[in-house]
């Protein structure tokens, strides 16, 4: 019988398992709703703020049979809050965003301060990731990162910052080196707290909006140099970008990240026949978890299975008013298939 | 030697579909200062460039960071030219759209490209930005007496806010004033049906064609 630990790590090293692994990192990702949050008796906004709340919710995903993982932290703000962007801590239903910028301009780059990893809600993942190392040995940790360009276009006006790729490109490079850099500092220190695996999930750094030229030159080139920096350390990765895929998998096949994971406009069936020999992670969609049945979910789940997908997750981060029913339902569906044998 | 009035034409709309955001009001100064009509240099200047860009768009020749350049200079253009209009020129005929993103969202790309393709189709716009408390949506409606209610969302977790608003508006009783229109990545048609709004579009180019359809507009 494999943990879950290990059953992550042979998907990740290619080799064969008895199931695919159902995880949701958090972060971007979100796996926390309302009921859950009920359930363990911890609530957002404060879970945000406080390191036993934090590592508490995030175990009740695991704990209560929904995902194999534990993942930190709920939201993708950390960064850009700490680089000195002001952000609101929404409610039990919202996720932190973003309400005030930091800068106007790329130009001002170096008026933004290091982030320090050892203060404010830098701090407080790491310590949640020490209180989870210390009740888990068996569960994958999750330590969880908003993208080069997601960071970037949170610090200032994603429109401005849109623009000056293009108008002020050689100081946008400057502010990206910076930027992934401070990233790469928090990454660092995650790992040092005890994660097992690092997520990235950029999407404001689609193929969409960036087109082919700007999504290789800005996220693939950014992406990498945090996922070398990361690798160093022996720790796996996961990459997460959203959007179709159509335009830019040539670019995308560059990432060198452990796993790729897509959202659910993507197919995957495409994406394997696009990126083979790559490890895929998807894409049960988040529409379907909040207002689908069960069973709907254990279609999804098995389609999922059936086109190749290596490790199911939901396709983008939960809504908090998923019944927790349905998102049981894709772990359900997955230990069904193996009892089946039909893997 | 003078440009002739069509070569300026070409230039206004080359200007936006190349990002020419300075050019752009040279041209325009020029136009105006041959003595040409300002509502024609902007529509088979301006917007046909702006309608190019969009068709670009459309072909994934043209990404999102492109179209909002090209926007730049549709606006560079357009602070020219709209002193020098007719003050009865159009206007009254357009159809006014409110349009947001929903509460709890702050992402807003999608929205400002919708809104920059319905302005440039000749909508009259208010937009309420974004992290749009819900019941303002309903008080710009009423204040601006809209034809349409545009609201956008990314996230999961703040979808059910449309639904909200169309609830609301029921609860009023001033439903059926309004045409709403949805959109952002986890809406689909089906939502859309559900929660009982009047259209969805993938895109902000197909946003046009729905817009125009809800309120019988060409």
């Amino acid at each position: 019988m494999l943990t879950e630990k290990q059953r992550l790590e042979k998907i990740f090293r290619q080799e064969h398992v008895d199931r695919p692994p159902c995880i949701c990192p958090g972060g971007m990702m979100n796996m926390i709703t309302m009921e859950l949050m009920q359930e363990c008796g911890v609530t957002w906004p404060d879970a945000h703020l406080d390191a036993e709340q934090m590592a508490k919710l995030a175990m009740a995903a695991y704990e209560r049979d929904c995902f194999e993982n534990i993942g930190v932290p709920f939201c993708m703000t950390v960064e850009a809050e700490e680089l000195g962007a002001e952000i609101t801590l929404g409610t039990n239903v919202f996720e932190p965003h973003v309400v005030k910028y930091a800068i106007e301009s790329v130009v001002d780059w170096e008026k933004l301060k290091p982030i320090d990893v050892h203060a404010g809600r830098a701090k407080v993942v790491l310590d949640a990731i020490e209180i989870i190392k210390k009740r888990n040995k068996t569960v994958p940790i999750i330590g969880n990162l908003a993208g080069p360009v997601s960071v970037a276009s949170s610090v200032m006006e994603p429109v401005h910052f849109y623009k000056e790729l293009r108008k002020r490109n050689e100081i946008a490079h400057q502010y990206m080196t910076f930027i992934t850099d401070q990233i790469l500092a928090f990454a660092e220190a995650q790992i040092k707290a005890g994660v097992d695996v690092i997520a990235i999930s950029d999407p404001s750094g689609t193929g969409e909006i960036l087109g082919p030229k700007f999504f290789d030159e800005f996220v693939v080139k950014y992406m990498n140099i945090l996922l070398d920096g990361i690798k160093k350390h022996n720790v796996r990765t996961i990459v997460h970008i959203c959007g179709q895929m159509k335009s830019v998998y040539k670019e995308l096949s560059k990432i060198r990240s452990d796993a790729l994971s897509f959202d659910s406009i993507v197919s995957i069936a495409d994406a394997k026949k696009n990126l083979p020999g790559r490890v895929i992670m998807g894409n049960v969609s988040t529409y379907a978890l909040e207002f689908a049945q069960p069973e709907k979910i254990a279609s999804l789940t098995k389609y999922c299975v059936k086109n190749g997908a290596n490790i199911i997750s939901p396709a983008c981060g939960l809504g908090t008013r998923s019944p927790l029913k349905n998102v049981r339902a894709i772990l359900d569906e997955l230990k069904h298939l193996e009892g089946e044998g039909g893997l | 030697m003078a440009k002739s009035k069509e070569e300026l034409l070409e230039a206004l709309s080359v200007c936006v579909v190349e990002m020419e955001e300075e050019e752009v009001v040279d041209v325009a100064n020029e136009f105006i200062a041959e003595g040409y009509p300002a509502f024609d240099g902007i529509m088979d200047g301006l917007v046909d460039g702006m309608n190019k860009a969009s068709d670009l768009y459309d072909e994934e020749e043209y990404f999102v960071t492109d179209v909002l350049l090209c926007s730049d200079a549709m606006y560079a253009g357009l602070d020219v030219l709209k002193p020098h209009l007719p003050v009865d020129a159009g206007g009254q005929n357009k159809p006014k759209v409110v349009i947001g993103v929903v509460e709890g969202d702050t992402h807003d790309i999608g929205k400002n490209l919708v809104k920059i393709m319905l302005d440039t189709a000749g909508f009259e716009m208010y937009d309420l930005g974004r992290d749009v408390p819900l019941d303002n949506f309903i008080d710009k409606a009423i204040e601006v007496d809209a034809s349409l209610i545009c609201m956008s969302t990314l996230m999961t977790t703040t979808m059910e806010g449309m639904k909200i608003v169309i609830e609301k508006l029921i609860e009023k009783g001033i439903r059926d004033r309004f045409k709403i229109m949805v959109g952002g990545s986890p809406i689909s048609k089906k939502y859309t049906d559900e929660i009982g709004a009047d259209g969805y579009s993938i895109n902000a180019v197909e946003a046009v064609k729905v817009a125009k359809d809800l309120v019988a507009f060409e």
